[in-house]
């Protein structure tokens, strides 16, 4: 029995972090059909930001999550106008997702090799006084920095939630996602609403980032892993379905944490694979969708 | 018509010279790992040309493919299998794999497909990295009469195998197929064309080839640091970049981009070291947005013009090669 | 004042419109005739910034229209309820609305235009909540047309808004129109395959035909012409009307 809750607190953890690092890709997918192959740099990139604010002015990761996810959203605007913004002429969505994808893995190689000329290939993790330290609850361990990730995931996709429903900007977000030329001409600015999109989506695989540094460790080329994790968890939440991203996440972490529990964590990347092999079997839309709804079959 | 006889002729010529190369003057050992190198992205950008260039589906998991053709190879050639037998069957391998990917993504959009087959790519590299840990090594038996010549040959025919197929494929009913897949699904799909049929035949040839490839490398390597390493996205990138930079759907890209790529390489290893993949990186975002026809186009282009200039009326051309 | 003086517009390398000119006053209702494919719909969209003119200008009130990028041409007042409605299918019928006081000016009024359009469309009000994919026809197009009234416009344009409604709604919405014309001084612009329709509501009208306007003038005098009898009405040939 303990075991059993054991491993369900462990897919909890590891299944909310699965689902904050999957927002970002989630939501570029969803309002601009770009597949940002780039998303897992990106992910390691926050997590740089975040550890050298902490090894040169020591401040606390979490404190920094705001001045990362600021540089973030800068980057994610540059990218954006520099490389994604040309996409937009192009006239099939089936075009927009592939050329988004050959940009962004163009865009992995500068990346990565960029910070391994920078910053070396050296694992670097932010240690502190309550890395590894866990809490024990009647017999389970629940780990401190785990822990914490669980609460941004659930924060940060709750206010992502709230911008988009809410606030005006999340309005122009959902109606430019739906019918871009219908949302043209009430007024909005698509172009300006996909740039700012892009910022977001970027900014929030920084604070995936911060949480990976924290609990795990950053390379330059540890994003692909990642990126593994993000595509899984978007293909089973559904294309554009960011409110189901986070279940999405939760459920991909509970399959991992039984499955290494059963075979060990050599085989976790073919559990997850087996896993989208068999969603894209029998439930392609993903698991969140009903019947009626999704259109990945279109070109 | 007589264009055709030449372009076989010229292509005739430059195999008969690379075939008697080696037993014509001495390759030093570089220039041999070189020769090889190129051979081996010449097949790989092929085979990612023949999904990509031609049926327009992404393939980012080529190093999938090759690295179960090398992986199939080395042990079976280690056991004792004849090479060329080993190849074979890791192209099989490669190509038996390419279907458990294919088959449920091929029915999808092309997004799919590409996510998964870098989700299988990542899954063996990691799953290998962890199951094999440690570095592998030829038996000393292999390595004290090891020799240049026999794997020179044995890559050069591999190309020539690929150039042969991808062209009568790009030249049969399923080529045709694959193009109108490419320029346009739904209007393939009104016109009766079964393209999930013809996705999933694509798919097993590119496979096959890669696992060629992989066969190849398995016999040109002494050893294996990591056996993961033969998975690594790399694999995938620089055949893509080359087809990319090369000119996609076209037969002269890949081998242009190939030359492209590994000249390139030789240049910026003596200068600039890790840099070159950062450059790659650039070079090739730029021909995505900006030189979506590559080398092939330029080189078009120019003959184009050439025609023009020699006969003063423009000529219609219809496809590279 | 809207002005379009001789337009050329093509889709690609294929033209569409042939040196097209019409002017609109301020508070007419005009309206634009013709079969289908004859440009309807492209002459609205280049007035709305979707579509550019190869040659030719669009003038409002001085402002050069045909340089502005369509969100701007929003800004300027005008706003077009698309051929098809176009609603944001997975937002609510007030969440649509809402979109449609995006501008910053609009906004502001929101709340008091929202209360004009449920006085004008009654039934959107009781399903202001439902989601706009799962409304009928003619709910859809009032929706579509509050929405466009939301960014409290100075020139309405409207694309073929009678297709897929029933002849009664059809009467319902030219009362709105006429209506909110008269007590709003709004500029009216619609395009229209229902001639009948059409010419009873407008003020003014011109006739367009594979890409050229063919006609114009007074809306009840074009009812009575012989050209629109014969082409569009199906009287005195045996020519069955679109």
């Amino acid at each position: 029995m303990e075991t059993t809750i054991q491993i369900i607190a462990y897919g909890v953890i590891v299944g909310a972090l699965y689902g904050l690092v999957a927002i970002g890709l989630a939501l570029l997918m969803g309002v601009m059909k770009y597949l940002n192959i780039a998303h897992g740099t990106f992910i390691m990139l926050g997590g740089y930001v975040s550890f050298w604010i902490f090894t040169f002015w020591g401040i606390n990761p979490y404190l920094s999550i705001p001045l990362v996810m600021l540089v973030m959203f800068l980057i994610g605007l540059i990218i954006y106008k520099l490389l994604l913004s040309s996409l937009l002429k192009l006239p099939y969505i089936g075009l927009r997702i592939n050329n988004s994808m050959l940009i962004t893995f163009g865009l992995i190689w500068v990346l990565d090799n960029a910070a391994t000329l920078l910053w070396t290939g050296d694992v670097r993790s932010i240690v502190t006084s309550y890395t590894g330290e866990t809490l024990n609850l009647f017999g389970i361990r629940l780990p401190y920095t785990g822990m914490a990730g669980l609460g941004l995931a659930v924060l940060v996709i709750f206010l992502l939630n709230l911008l988009l429903s809410k606030t005006y900007f999340g309005k122009a977000v959902r109606a430019t996602t739906q019918d871009a030329e219908a949302a043209t001409l009430a007024g909005i600015n698509i172009h300006r609403t996909y740039l700012i999109s892009c910022g977001i989506a970027l900014a929030l695989a920084g604070v995936a980032g911060v949480v990976v540094v924290l609990s795990y460790s950053v390379t330059p080329s540890g994003g692909l892993s990642w990126l593994l994790m993000a595509l899984v968890v978007m293909v089973l939440a559904g294309e554009g379905k960011i409110n189901a991203v986070l279940p999405a996440g939760l459920i991909l972490g509970l399959v991992e944490a039984a499955s290494v529990f059963v075979t060990g964590a050599a085989y976790r990347e073919v559990v997850v694979l087996i896993m989208f092999i068999l969603v894209l079997m029998f439930r392609p839309r993903g698991l969140f969708t009903r019947r009626a709804e999704g259109t990945q079959y279109d070109s | 018509m007589t264009a055709n006889w030449k372009r076989f002729l010229i292509t005739g010529a430059v195999v008969a010279i690379c075939a008697l190369l080696p037993l014509l003057m001495e390759i030093g050992t570089h220039v041999m790992n070189l020769l090889l190198m190129l051979f081996i992205y010449i097949i790989l950008s092929q085979s990612w040309n023949l999904m990509g260039g031609y049926a327009g589906q992404i393939n980012l998991g080529l190093a999938a493919f090759f690295g179960c053709g090398v992986l199939a190879t080395h042990f079976l050639w280690v056991a004792g299998v004849p090479i060329y037998l080993a190849v074979l069957v890791g192209g099989v391998v490669a190509t038996v794999l390419a279907g458990i990917i294919g088959l449920p993504t091929l029915r999808l959009r092309g997004m799919y497909f590409a996510i998964g087959t870098f989700a299988l790519a990542e899954a063996l590299r990691v799953t290998v990295g962890n199951v094999f840990p440690r570095a592998v090594y030829m038996p000393s038996s292999y390595i004290v009469g090891y020799s240049y010549i026999p794997r020179y040959y044995l890559g050069l025919i591999i190309v020539i195998i690929t150039l042969v197929t991808v062209y009568l494929v790009a030249n049969s009913r399923l080529g045709l197929a694959m193009m109108a897949i490419r320029d346009d699904e739904q209007a393939a799909q009104v016109t009766g064309v079964n393209i999930f049929k013809y996705k999933v035949l694509a798919l097993l040839i590119s496979a096959f080839l890669a696992g060629l490839a992989g066969g190849v490398y398995a016999f040109f390597q002494l050893s294996f640091w990591q056996l993961s390493v033969v998975f690594s996205p790399i694999w995938t990138f620089e055949p893509l970049m080359a087809t990319a930079i090369g000119g996609t759907g076209t037969l002269i890209g890949p081998v242009l981009g190939s030359i492209f790529l590994v000249v390139l390489s030789e240049i910026f290893a003596l200068t600039l070291g890790e840099a070159h993949l950062i450059i790659f990186g650039v070079l090739f975002i730029l021909v995505v947005l900006y030189f979506p026809y590559g080398l092939a186009g330029a080189v078009d282009r120019v003959r184009q013009v050439m025609v023009r200039v020699r006969r003063s009326k423009p000529k219609a051309r219809g496809g590279v090669y | 004042m809207l002005e379009i003086s001789h337009i050329d517009v093509y889709y690609g390398d294929l033209q569409a419109l042939w040196d097209v000119s019409l002017t609109i006053g301020d508070g007419e209702i005009v309206t634009l005739i013709g079969s289908n494919g004859a440009g309807k719909s492209t002459t609205l969209k280049t007035i709305s910034g979707l579509l550019k003119p190869k040659t030719g200008s669009i003038n409002y009130d001085g402002i050069r229209l045909d340089k502005l990028p369509a969100h701007k041409v929003v800004e300027l007042g005008i706003c077009m309820v698309p051929e098809g409605r176009r609603l944001f299918p997975q937002m609510s019928v007030l969440e649509n609305l809402e979109v449609g006081a995006f501008l910053r000016q609009a906004r502001q009024v929101k709340g008091d235009t929202l209360n004009w359009v449920y006085e004008v469309f009654p039934v959107l009000r009781e399903r202001f909540k439902q989601s706009a994919g799962t409304l009928s026809g003619g709910e859809q197009q009032m929706v579509a047309i509050g929405r466009a009234l939301m960014s409290q416009p100075k020139l309405l344009l409207l694309d073929e808004i009678s297709v897929g409604l029933s002849p009664l709604l059809v009467q319902e919405i030219c009362r709105v129109i006429k209506d909110i014309n008269k007590s709003r001084k709004l500029t009216i612009f619609l395009v229209e395959q229902n001639v009948r329709m059409a010419l009873a509501l407008a003020d003014r009208g011109y006739i367009i035909e594979s890409g050229r306007i063919l006609d114009q003038g007074d809306a009840k005098a074009l009812l009575n012409s012989d050209r629109v009898k014969d082409a569009y009405l199906g009287i005195g040939s045996a020519k069955e009307s679109e």
